[in-house]
């Protein structure tokens, strides 16, 4: 009996051992020709593996030219990868086969706005400059209350139709006449009338003097909701807020070619006519693209779930470029295969570009203390900046000192740098007959010297920061006591009663601004806060945030651009939008911060030129930012520092640090406009 | 007549059941911190800027009324039971307005079935199996080790197991693909073979951890029967071992089993969130997720109502079918 239980056991040993090595093996003999160090040989080539299995072999050996690191894989969905740039998107969609963004569920991040959509202006985040992508030109009478735009020539959609004045009027018209689509309401608040001049121009007439038809109109950031749709195809449909859109005729250089209908992944096509895309056109008049420089047959568009399995498909060569991981994730991938890397190949890795400062953010609403800059002051001198960055991503990322500004690159050269001597002069009254120069310019330096991090000055103010504030506990002290703070066996009161406040950061997303916050914490209670900390979902914290219902809270509070002209990411701080707390206040980030100089130059300067009035625009704003240091209504600590993975073991050209022709950005709108760089790496 | 008493309490028992459970999952999503109103406005301006306050409270009345949140809670309550409970429409996503609930949940709903009812079953009859052989021959050594091997695996969380098959199966010997890739699109043996592929090792890990838990409560059962004064009675009579353990431990021993089988039964319709997630496999219990995490009023109290119903509703199957199984019922 026992013989015979041994011998069971032994037999289903060996038959699935059989089975590992049947499902396994070859996908180890499909390696060759690709990657072999760093534990990528066996990863390599098993795409094709597995239950793309049967189908795989015939196509690989019709597509495999020998010549690319992927020749013979085939991927997941059929497609040879050595033509199959394989992207993550960030989250799967229910609304699998929903390809019209004017309809709610439509997950425009799918690839759908990096691929196929045109919109009037795009953005080119490394030179911060905005350029037409629908639009040839744009001009406007002297009051800035009529623009009319030229519209690009040679762009086709999809079917072979020109694309003309028609389909921007018809957009516009259809969201202006539209109330469930979700910019009907913003349009509807500036734009008057949209109309046709003739086939390539449309004149909009404006509800009031509007100088940023561009930016409020375009694409400053990450994309934005007036996309050129086909008028031929859209004026043919009842109700364009029901209509799916499942084949789209599109002006982006892809189609789609196959989609999950379980919502996780869209197989994207090149268009046979790219060049008569939106890419094909632009591209050659923005970045003088050429003809040979053509992109990635197929992207490949996949929901990768949670962290650890991104690591693990990244590892394994089964996605090209991922969104965002932690540093510490990203070192764990690269030690385990040394074909990944990020926007620098070694520390600090991180593009801190992204265009979104993260701190923390005082709930002015409260009243006092809140509403004071001395307590505001008083917390951000008890902070340090030193080892609240060693705790956020082990030093990397570039300290941001002014409030609300996001500090990146272009912003440090346009604004933080030239305002050093201003900075540097600048004093906090402390109350006790004193004054105190809080800025501090040797943040930079002395992150180098603790990481070994070695670069001349300019790559480390780069890296690290033109500066910050000095962590300077008696000034604060003093600050505190000004403001109305009492520190008594250690712990500090307020009108005489113990003193506390919540601290909050969003849960589910934003690692650099959870680790800021946990970090911060720490420091404020070591300086003698009795304060707490909290963790809310991000659903929780939008109502919490318009409604108020915070005390100092950890997000970014500044949507920033990359622009010169700053006016429109600090509109929010109109004081006119504050609302009470407790009901939905757009003002200052619901942080409700009133600031009346602030207002004033907001007001003076919507109704100015960032072309014809650049100077003065720049100047205003620089007085804004000054007010931003006096008032300092939130701390930023760094700006928007974003490790992001690329692989390149069979693709390659990637943005990056010694080539940064654009910013990491796969989940914006201008992804379309990197991808004649890309190209498949010879095996 | 006894029946008939019988039949109209527990249908009474059922519908008050759902009443109350659906009641509180009216009301629950409605007292969060969150609300999908607040959401899209807040995804709307992070793109287009700020608003002036009169176009907020125009498009929040616009999206309460798209998202049929109008009305006082009172009115959307009874709306809710008429539509939701009594026509299972549960309005639209919020989320991905304008598609129906119903509609996204029809698409996911198969594939968690599926996925637990193979696992649920063949865990139950495997688990049974092995428990009554170890119960009804406690003091082998056979039923000693399988004893053991249940009371180590049993406690494991059911994600841990899926995590270490996910890194063994699909990072480490790739060969099951690291995320579900179900071809829906080809043809039905294409399909049926990914379904199949990507449902092997969540059904794995759900399996072993279901197995240990059935082996550990019917071993339990059957020692305690084999026990019983009628058992040895029947031993006294010369009855083989195998129809002593059939007919006498198996038969008295299986009917709590089943009473929980039901309830697990029902428990499938909720999915097994962490192995969907962690395997990327399409079902109802990522829908919960991330309608709880989204503030999708309508997609909650539509997963939530369908496997309150299906608990519900197998618990009273259970109730009815039990005297027929049960003589000691049927009788008493």
């Amino acid at each position: 009996m026992k013989k015979r239980s041994i011998a069971l056991l032994l037999a289903v040993a060996l038959l699935f051992t059989m089975v590992l090595s049947a499902c396994g093996g070859e996908s180890n003999s499909s390696s060759q020709g690709s990657s072999s160090e760093a534990g990528t040989s066996s990863a390599a080539g098993n795409e094709s593996s597995s239950e793309a299995g049967g189908e795989s072999s015939a196509e690989s050996s019709e597509a495999g030219t020998g010549n690319k690191a992927a020749a013979g894989i085939t991927t997941e969905v059929g497609t040879p990868r050595e033509d199959t740039l394989i992207v993550e998107c960030q989250s799967s969609t229910d609304c699998a086969g929903q390809f019209n963004t004017y309809m709610t569920g439509t997950g425009t991040g799918f690839g759908i706005h990096q691929l196929m959509s045109a919109h009037l202006w795009e953005m080119q985040t490394a030179k911060g400059h905005q350029y037409g992508e629908v639009v040839e030109s744009a001009e406007s009478n002297d009051d800035f209350t009529e623009w009319t735009i030229k519209v690009r020539q040679g762009i086709k959609w999809s079917d072979g139709e020109d694309l003309n004045a028609d389909d921007v009027v018809f957009t516009f018209n259809m969201i202006k006449e539209n109330d469930n689509i979700g910019a009907n309401s913003y349009t509807n608040m500036y734009i008057d009338k949209v109309e046709k001049v003739d086939d390539y121009t449309v004149k909009f007439t404006m509800t009031e003097p509007f100088p940023r038809l561009d930016q409020c109109f375009g694409i400053t950031v990450w994309g934005c909701d007036w996309r050129i749709v086909p008028e031929h195809i859209y004026s043919t449909v009842g109700d364009v807020t029901q209509f799916k859109d499942e084949q789209p005729v599109v002006a982006g250089p892809y189609t789609v070619d196959q989609y999950d209908p379980l919502g996780s992944w869209i197989l994207y096509k090149l268009r046979d006519d790219w060049q008569q895309s939106t890419l094909g056109v632009v591209g050659a008049a923005e970045f003088g693209y050429t003809a040979d420089q053509v992109p990635p047959k197929y992207v490949w568009f996949r929901y990768l779930g949670d962290s650890t399995t991104k690591q693990m498909a990244m590892v394994n060569n089964e996605v090209d470029v991922l969104c965002e991981m932690t540093l510490e994730e990203l070192q764990a991938m690269t030690e385990m295969n040394d074909k990944i890397g990020a926007w620098m190949n070694e520390f600090p890795y991180a593009n801190a570009d992204d265009p979104g400062a993260k701190g923390i953010v005082f709930n002015c609403g409260l009243g006092a203390p809140y509403d004071n800059a001395d307590f505001r002051w008083g917390i951000c001198l008890a902070l340090d900046i030193d080892a609240l960055s060693e705790n956020i991503f082990s030093g990397a990322g570039r300290a941001a000192p002014i409030p609300l500004l996001n500090n990146t690159n272009v912003m440090q050269e346009l604004y933080t740098i030239p305002m050093t001597e201003w900075l540097e002069n600048f004093e906090l009254d402390l109350g006790d007959g004193t004054k105190f120069k809080p800025y501090d310019t040797g943040y930079a330096e002395r992150m180098a010297q603790k990481l070994g991090y070695e670069g001349t000055e300019e790559e480390k103010i780069n890296t690290f920061g033109a500066g910050w504030w000095k962590h300077d506990e008696e000034a604060a002290t003093k600050l505190l006591n000004k403001a109305g703070l009492e520190k008594v066996d250690g712990k500090w009161q307020y009108e005489g009663k113990p003193f506390t406040f919540e601290m909050s950061y969003i849960a589910d997303s934003e690692f650099q601004v959870g680790r800021g916050v946990q970090a911060a914490f720490n420091q404020l209670q070591a300086f003698g806060f009795d304060c707490t900390i909290t963790s809310k979902s991000s659903s929780t914290w939008s109502v919490d945030d318009t409604n108020g219902n915070y005390q100092i809270a950890g997000y970014w509070p500044s949507g920033g651009n990359y622009l010169k002209d700053i006016y429109r990411p600090f509109t929010g701080f109109d004081n006119t939008l504050i609302q009470p707390v407790g009901q939905n206040s757009q003002g200052g980030y619901g942080g409700r911060w009133n600031n009346q100089r602030v207002t004033d130059i907001l007001h003076e300067m919507a109704n100015l030129s960032p072309e014809k009035d650049e100077d003065k625009c720049y100047e205003l704003a620089t007085e804004m930012l000054q007010e931003f240091v006096k008032d300092m209504p939130v701390i930023n600590f760094l700006s928007g520092t974003k490790f992001v993975p690329t692989n390149s073991t069979y693709w390659q050209g990637y943005p990056c640090a010694d080539d940064p022709y654009d910013g990491p950005w796969w989940w914006w709108s201008c992804f379309k406009y990197m991808l004649p760089k890309f190209t498949a790496v010879e095996g | 007549m006894k029946f008939k008493t019988f039949f109209l309490q527990r249908v009474l028992a059922w519908a008050l059941t759902i009443w109350i459970g659906v009641t509180f999952i009216f009301f629950i999503p409605r007292m969060f911190p969150s609300s999908p109103v607040e959401s899209m406005i807040a995804q709307m301006t992070s793109r287009m800027g700020n608003l002036q306050p009169e176009q907020v409270q125009a498009l929040q009345k616009q999206l309460s009324i798209q998202f049929g949140l109008e009305g006082s809670l009172w009115e959307q309550y009874v709306s809710f039971l008429w539509n939701g409970l009594l026509h299972f429409d549960f309005g639209p996503s919020l989320m991905s307005y304008p598609e129906p609930v119903g509609n996204i949940i029809g698409t996911y709903l198969p594939y968690t079935l599926f996925l637990s009812l193979f696992s649920t079953l063949v865990a139950w009859l495997l688990g049974n199996f092995i428990g009554l052989l170890a119960g009804f021959r406690k003091n082998a050594r056979s039923s000693k080790i399988l004893e053991g091997i249940a009371i180590c695996i049993y406690p494991i969380p059911y994600f841990l197991v899926a995590l270490v098959l996910q890194i063994l199966f699909c990072f480490v010997w790739r060969v099951f693909p690291l995320q579900a890739n179900i071809k829906l699109s080809a043809d039905f043996a294409t399909w049926f073979g990914s379904l199949v592929w990507a449902s092997i090792l969540p059904a794995i890990s759900l399996l072993l951890l279901g197995t240990g838990w059935w082996i550990i409560s019917m071993k339990s059962l059957a020692g305690t029967t084999a026990e019983e004064d009628f058992v040895m009675f029947a031993r006294y009579r010369g009855l083989s071992e195998a129809t002593i353990g059939r007919s006498y431990v198996l038969r008295n021993s299986i009917l709590t089993q089943i009473t929980a089988l039901a309830m697990s039964l029902g428990g499938v319709f909720g999915g097994s969130i962490m192995t969907e997630i962690i395997f990327g496999y399409p079902g109802v219990g990522t829908l919960i997720q991330n309608a709880i995490l989204q503030a999708d009023y309508n997609m909650i109290l539509g997963t939530i109502t369908i496997s309150i119903v299906a608990i519900s509703t197998a618990t009273l199957i259970v109730d009815l079918v039990y005297p027929f199984i049960d003589p000691r019922i049927r009788y008493s």
